[in-house]
């Protein structure tokens, strides 16, 4: 792997002493490839681009380096992308926060995602997954409605943090059924389903592969899974479908993109390596590990999914009037 | 009986998973990697672990596992080292190790301070490796005890011990801990999503990085400083038969270890940051517990001793809800997470039911490794005390140097770098004025959780303040916290006054 | 009565004050709350008096507690250190890791007094190397090598 790495290395150093800055071809990648991941290492979207890096290198025949560049909530890496050199050598993997609900929530946002950024292809949805706390006395939605009609306060959604799309899914359902639900924001899924767990707050929304574990084992009860396909693991949990809820789409997702400006030609080549990267077995594999499927796109129909998750969480951001500056 | 028999059982289990040529040989290289990367300043070693993510796909499951384990504690240990010969902290745990590891340094005990680490880390992964094979379960149960109201009083207790920490006067030490506490509170708040004192910065909005605050205040700030007397410095030159602490030294610091392992393994099993107290934690209590505390800060080896067991301790037990739960505590064990289910491991309880050897071959490996970190640095502490004979001249660029790359590849941002160099300005006047750096970094830690914590208890007991003293562990915690200040806090603040008037 | 003034004490007082007034400025606009239901601003604003008072009382102190002057300043060290770790901010995007590294390396080498040139110029290109050798083909991490 080292030894591979400085192979790697010493062969770029070795080509650009020899070829110096090459012009751009239009859809030939000439130098190193930036995947980069506006989050943490270890976040979904730092570990599809880490499975997804070496598969690109071969394919392209350049070095893929992926780069965390975390801080408010995915919004410096996105403006860095947005405002990286227009030649597709610079690509930005990022989930519906950055892409759907911070657009509506931050005023003062330094690039537009509609317009400073390209999209490539969308690269995986996973559905989430409804779970209470075992201590809560109901099985059903019906049930959880009734229960928070008699006890007013005593449910507490833990959500990814204030505007994450957890958030208002919490809100739309909340809505809908006049729950009185509290929402409790927390750093990030991963500490939410900790304080679910601990019975800190009791109901949770989450990505469907990191939660259906703690249901199995009863550390959590399931009441639904979102989308219109219930789930091989949880075969008796109704989908949001069935069961006549709101927002029947809601999940997680991942997407590519890269920087305005970016050449047509130079857009298509990288969907295609994208797509014919994300059909290979292992991989569909290993995203359906990580709780979701491969779900891929064309540029333009990556376009009009930007558009349409913009506008309906949008419409949800102004209805409720939440804003974050 | 059967507890016992059982418990054997299990171990054999795990080292015949651990023990196999491969794995100790994967072993061996996470611990090596760790080691050497933990003693890059502010390279961290999630960043390790997501670059060696891929290459472990490849592996099998245990393997890639033992192997990821090895440079989480490898990195733990290797960070001391840094801290040690040139006072660069690269995480909240080593800072407490700068504090009288460095000084042991400065006095030509660079040898010793080295060897007690690497020894009690020993000792203190040896006792959590037995603690997570039997007390697995109660550890569980207490970590999910462990809510919002839990957290808020324990960070109480935390900050009122932290006046400790400091051996000039408190007066400053509490001024420094509020001035952190502040500080800690830039960036979007968790609890409405606002950002806050960002001044319209992007790159403010997690916050003021840990990194390159620690980086700054310590390591460059007392370049800057020493640099002006270079006198200082003749010290460092050791001569290698001193590299050996005494066995009276060791004597001196097996209760402090043991401590510091208690402390560590109980607040590393906190997946909502008990572990950044543990350190601070057993340091504070190490200068209460000794006979003459005034040593403490000056080159007190039982300082080096306490804080270093509390942190492997920690993260050792960190594991726990991880392996019992699938919770993962820290980022670090958010990753490992994302490295099981690749694998197409669920972590969770039914691991230890459905793959046995690997549960158990994780846990002997923790072990393993620990063993194999002295048997690595042993005898790289000769090597680390010689780069200290290299000229000061020679020296300080390359820490400088590594101090700016470090900080850089933390967030791959400059902007870092920029907030180190302030932090590095205002380590010197810090020093000037003689206020200290380590309360100051405590509060940084602890303000955001604390008032994170407080927030979300209020909201969920829907503004009942009551929540903090009807739940038994955080009313202990309450209670704890007020005996700790009539014990340790009026009687030190009386003190100071006498001196003064 | 003269004024037995504790310089250094003074100094911290002065800076505690100022940072309070910076964070209750920049706090302003944050909604505070009640106690039982606070705001993004409650902590801040409430940290932020609690420090001005704190300087305050201490300031007063430091004007009687006998005379102490700020120790001095070595600024030779002081800002070549400090402009070494800017050089590496404003050149890293641009000239790439090795220059700057050889860049920072030049100029902290320059705040000891017993810099000698020669030995600091090969000292430069070894640690330039050393770090492209070490953290970009060893460990792998993202950081651009050459200007190009």
């Amino acid at each position: 792997m080292l030894a591979r790495r400085t192979a790697l290395g010493c062969a770029l150093a070795l080509s650009a002493l020899v070829f110096g800055p090459l012009p751009a071809f239009s859809q030939n990648f000439t130098k190193q490839v930036h995947i980069i991941v506006p989050y943490a290492p270890g976040g979904t979207s730092d570990i599809i681009a880490r499975i997804i890096g070496p598969k690109l290198s071969e394919a392209i025949g350049q070095p893929v380096i992926v780069e965390n560049k975390p801080s408010s909530s995915g919004n410096v890496g996105a403006d860095f992308v947005a405002k990286a050199a227009p030649d597709g050598h610079t690509l930005l993997i990022t989930d519906a926060g950055t892409l759907a609900t911070q657009p509506n929530l931050v005023k003062k946002l330094s690039f537009d995602v509609q317009k400073d950024l390209v999209p490539v292809t969308l690269v995986m949805f996973s559905p989430y997954l409804f779970a209470v706390h075992p201590s809560v006395p109901v099985a059903t939605l019906q049930e959880l409605i009734a229960y928070d009609k008699a006890n007013p306060g005593k449910l507490n959604v833990g959500t990814s943090g204030v505007g994450s799309i957890q958030h208002l899914t919490a809100i739309v359902i909340a809505k809908k059924y006049g729950l009185k639900w509290g929402i409790v924001p927390y750093r990030g899924g991963a500490a939410a389903v900790r304080a679910v767990v601990s019975n800190e707050s009791n109901v949770i929304f989450n990505g469907a592969l990191a939660t259906q574990p703690f249901v199995v084992q009863g550390q959590l009860k399931g009441i639904a899974v979102s989308g219109d396909a219930r789930l091989p693991a949880t075969p008796n949990l109704p989908t949001f479908k069935e069961l006549g809820m709101p927002i029947v789409e809601t999940g997680s997702w991942q997407g590519f993109l890269t920087s305005k400006g970016t050449p047509p030609a130079m857009t298509a080549r990288l969907n295609t390596e994208l797509r014919k990267i994300l059909a290979m077995p292992d991989i569909e594999k290993k995203m359906a590990e990580l709780g979701g499927y491969v779900k891929t796109s064309t540029p333009d129909e990556f376009a009009g999914w930007l558009t349409k998750a913009i506008g309906d969480w949008g419409d949800v951001v102004k209805v409720e009037n939440i804003s974050l500056d | 009986m059967d507890l016992i028999a059982n418990l054997f059982a299990n171990l054999a289990t795990g080292f015949s998973v651990a023990l196999t040529p491969a794995n100790i040989g994967f072993c061996f290289m996470g611990a090596l990697i760790g080691t050497l990367v933990g003693v890059l300043p502010g390279i961290a070693p999630i960043t390790t672990i997501a670059i060696l993510l891929p290459f472990t796909f490849t592996l099998p499951p245990s393997s890639s596992l033992i192997m990821l384990a090895g440079i989480f504690y490898g990195a733990q240990y290797g960070g001391s080292t840094t801290a040690i010969l040139v006072n660069v902290p690269g995480e909240s745990s080593s800072i407490v190790t700068c504090l009288d590891g460095h000084q042991m340094a400065k006095k030509g005990r660079a040898g010793p301070a080295l060897a007690i680490a690497a020894i009690a880390s020993f000792v203190a992964g040896t006792i959590a490796t037995i603690v997570i094979a039997t007390a697995s379960a109660p550890m569980t149960w207490l970590a999910l005890k462990f809510n919002a109201a839990e957290y808020f009083s324990l960070m109480v207790l935390g900050l009122t011990g932290s006046v400790v920490l400091a051996h000039g006067a408190p007066e400053k030490a509490v001024a420094m801990v509020l001035v952190g506490l502040l500080l800690g509170l830039v960036g979007i708040d968790v609890n409405s999503g606002s950002p806050r004192m960002t001044m319209d910065l992007m790159d403010l909005g997690d916050g003021i990085g840990f990194v390159p605050i620690a980086i700054g205040m310590f390591g460059i700030a007392e370049l800057a400083v020493t640099l002006g007397k270079p006198q200082d410095r003749s010290l460092l030159a050791v001569k290698l038969r001193d590299l050996w602490p005494s066995w009276a030294e060791i004597r001196q610091c097996i209760p402090a270890m043991l401590r510091g392992t208690t402390l560590g393994s109980v607040l590393g099993v906190l997946p909502g940051g008990g572990a950044a107290l543990s350190s601070f934690a057993a340091y504070a209590l190490e200068k209460k517990m000794s006979k003459n505390p005034e040593r403490f800060g000056r080159g007190a080896i039982e300082g080096v001793a306490a804080p270093e067991a509390a942190n492997n301790a920690g993260a050792q037990t960190s594991f726990i809800p991880l392996l019992t739960l699938g919770i993962p505590g820290n980022a670090i064990m958010a990753l490992m997470v994302g490295a099981m289910m690749i694998q197409g491991i669920q972590p969770g309880p039914q691991v230890m039911i459905n793959q046995p050897d690997l549960f158990w071959g994780v846990i002997t490996s923790m072990w393993l490794g620990n063993a194999m970190l002295v048997v690595l640095n042993l005898p790289l502490i000769g090597v680390w005390v010689a780069l200290l004979r290299v000229p000061f001249r020679l020296l300080f660029p390359a820490i400088v140097l590594f101090c700016c790359i470090g900080t850089y590849t933390a967030n791959n941002t400059v902007f870092d770098i920029w907030v180190m160099l302030v932090f590095s300005g205002l380590g010197v006047f810090f020093y000037k004025v003689g206020a200290e750096p380590a309360p100051f970094v405590l509060g940084f830690v602890l303000g955001p959780l604390m008032e994170e914590n407080f927030r979300r208890a209020m909201y969920i007991s829907r503004g009942s303040s009551m929540t903090f003293v009807e739940r038994p562990i955080s009313a202990f915690l309450l209670l704890l916290t007020v005996a700790l200040f009539v014990v340790l806090v009026l009687p030190a603040i009386r003190a100071k006054r006498e001196e003064v008037f | 009565m003269t004024l037995r003034i504790n310089t250094p004490d003074l100094a911290f007082a002065v800076f505690l004050i100022a940072l309070g007034a910076l964070a209750l400025a920049l706090a302003s606009p944050l909604a505070v709350g009640t106690a039982a239901a606070m705001g993004p601003g409650y902590v801040p604003r409430g940290l932020a008096i609690l420090i001005m008072v704190y300087g305050a009382v201490l300031g007063v102190r430091a004007l009687f507690s006998g005379r102490t002057a700020m120790p001095a300043i070595e600024w030779r060290p002081l800002l070549l250190i400090f402009g070494a770790v800017a050089l590496f901010a404003l050149l890293l995007p641009f000239a790439g890791l090795a220059l700057t590294s050889f860049a920072l390396v030049i100029c902290a080498g320059f705040a000891a007094y017993d810099v000698r040139f020669r030995e600091n110029a090969i000292a430069a290109v070894i640690l330039a190397a050393f770090a492209v050798v070490l953290f970009v083909m060893a460990l792998g991490l993202p950081i651009q090598v050459w200007p190009w």
